[in-house]
């Protein structure tokens, strides 16, 4: 059963966590995502001394586990970021999560290529109508995406040729990808 | 064209959604030892992800990285001792209450078929001892078949007597004067006669027969009762129409004397015993006859009458004759009416009056 429920996506294991009150698929779900909730919270672990591991990851999990039952998730990775984020800033005060506008303009443009993937003629539409979007971008952000996604080229790369830290690298191409988003949902009002 | 064609293609890669970095990928994505396939998907993924990208950002200052490994094993421990057997325990109670279940039922049906069976068995065993009581008496008749006679015997011997008469039956005529006898406890010894007739009933009557008899006997025992009902209405309407009403009691003493005289006809010695039994055999007879005239057999009622005019004596051969004359009336045989009227005037009995009467009227 374990080794069955480690193949299911996220949105799966969530769904019948929820539906089926499955818990092992609850704690497949988590198991997948542990190793980076301790990378992420180990900087306020190590920050703050007086965070005791025994109780931060039992609370977070129960945290996890309640917010599952109850919250809307698109993505698992954004949801156990804000979860842990909302627990270390204001341990008192449990924020719920809503994906961003943004965010669910990528979410929904991933799902569209996604399913592109097994239709020749909606990938075709999608290809013309991402590179009219691609076209439509400042000429800086055209360039890094091109480098980036279509010459193959590496952060490292990139921050040699451009002199930026890999931060800032990071930060321009996520917002020229959320540029391109924004211009490829809003194709239709536009042409 | 051609050559711009794999670009295409790979504009898709832009928004393509890439799973978050494994546990196994983090530090190889670290130590550089991923191929640049690999590598460029994590990059691309790093720069969607928040998640990933700080705890790359975490893990790439050296202190944290043992605390990492050792703090993930914990993690998972954690994980999986704290959510799977909670499962396992889930499991294991839904097991437990299916099979509870399981038990409660089998106890339910269990009850409900013991409570069906005792009350199906009540029913059979009511049915039963329905079907029972006849049976039994069948079963005791033979003791208790003498006290059946001793009634009958008592109440209306000739009644036995007129049976055995016409009768074919053998063992019943020998039964009969045992019962008789015993039938009167003052006369006789009762205990020898009463175990005498037990081994003769015993003996001679099988099972069957005794059935039969007591069949036979419920039957008339009835038709004494019906006939006895009959007579009286019979005597209310005779008083009625022929103004006679001392005309019984007048006779019935007179009746035993004669018929010990007489006393032609049957066979059994106890009737010398018993002379009021003749009188009440003549009588039955006598009603017997009356009941087939009151239901317009006319010819059965004059053949009873012969019957008992040429058998029995006294009242009754001339009540007989009377009613053997209103029969011929009815029937329009004006002659032999009035020819038994006048028998009956010349018999100068208690009928006189009447016959005169009605020989006048014709």
């Amino acid at each position: 059963m374990q080794q069955q429920l480690t193949n299911l996506s996220d949105k799966e294991l969530i769904s019948r966590a929820r539906k089926q009150l499955d818990r092992e698929a609850e704690s497949v779900l988590i198991d997948r995502y542990s190793h980076l909730l301790v990378a992420v919270t180990i900087p306020h672990l190590s920050s703050q001394p007086n965070l005791d591991p025994n109780i931060v990851f039992p609370a977070l999990l129960q945290r996890l586990n309640a917010s599952l039952k109850t919250q809307t998730i698109y993505k698992a990775n954004e949801w156990i970021l804000h979860i842990q984020k909302g627990y270390l800033g204001k341990p008192e005060k449990n924020t719920p999560f809503y994906p961003s506008r943004d965010g669910r303009d990528l979410l929904h443009i991933e799902n569209t290529v996604d399913k592109a993937a097994t239709n020749i003629i909606d990938r075709q539409d999608l290809i013309v109508r991402l590179e009219q979007a691609l076209q439509r971008l400042s000429a800086d952000d055209n360039a890094l995406i091109t480098q980036f996604y279509l010459e193959n080229k590496s952060f490292a790369d990139l921050t040699a040729a451009t002199g930026l830290p890999r931060e800032k690298l990071r930060t321009q191409l996520k917002a020229a990808k959320a540029k391109l988003a924004k211009l490829f949902m809003n194709q239709g009002y536009a042409s | 064209m051609l050559v711009n064609k794999p670009n295409n293609e790979k504009v898709l890669k832009i928004f393509s959604a890439i799973r978050c970095l494994s546990r196994d990928q983090l530090p190889r994505y670290m130590e550089g030892r991923l191929t640049d396939v690999e590598r460029h998907l994590v990059e691309q993924h790093l720069t969607d992800c928040d998640l990933c990208y700080d705890a790359l950002t975490a893990l790439e200052q050296e202190e944290n990285t043992e605390r990492y490994q050792d703090l993930t094993n914990k993690l998972q421990r954690y994980v999986q001792n704290s959510i799977q057997p909670v499962s396992h325990v889930q499991k294991v109670a839904q097991y437990t209450r299916k099979e509870k279940n399981k038990e409660h039922m089998l106890a339910y049906f269990w009850i409900i078929a013991f409570i069906g069976l005792g009350v199906g068995s009540v029913y059979v065993l009511r049915g039963h001892m329905r079907n029972q009581p006849p049976v039994r008496i069948m079963a005791s008749s033979l003791p208790q078949k003498d006290s059946v006679r001793e009634e009958v015997a008592t109440g209306v011997p000739l009644v036995t007597a007129a049976e055995n008469n016409p009768g074919t039956t053998t063992p019943a005529p020998a039964a009969t004067p045992a019962i008789q006898t015993s039938a009167k406890p003052a006369t006789a010894p009762v205990h020898p006669d009463s175990a005498a007739l037990k081994k003769a009933a015993a003996l001679k009557v099988l099972h069957k027969t005794a059935a039969a008899d007591c069949i036979k006997k419920h039957t008339l025992l009835q038709k004494q009762a019906d006939s006895l009902k009959k007579e009286a209405a019979d005597k209310v309407t005779a008083k009625a129409e022929e103004k006679k009403p001392e005309q019984r009691p007048e006779q019935k003493p007179a009746a035993p004397k004669e018929k010990q005289k007489e006393q032609a006809p049957p066979p059994d010695p106890p009737k010398r015993e018993t002379p009021s039994t003749a009188v009440n055999s003549d009588e039955y007879l006598y009603k017997a006859a009356m009941v087939y005239q009151q239901q317009g057999n006319l010819n059965e009622a004059i053949n009873r009458y012969k019957r008992i005019e040429s058998v029995s004596s006294g009242k009754y051969v001339e009540m007989a004759r009377y009613q053997l004359a209103i029969c011929y009336r009815s029937k329009g045989q004006a002659g032999k009416a009035r020819r038994m009227f006048k028998e009956v005037i010349r018999m100068d009995g208690s009928m006189k009056a009447a016959a005169q009467q009605a020989l006048d009227g014709m």
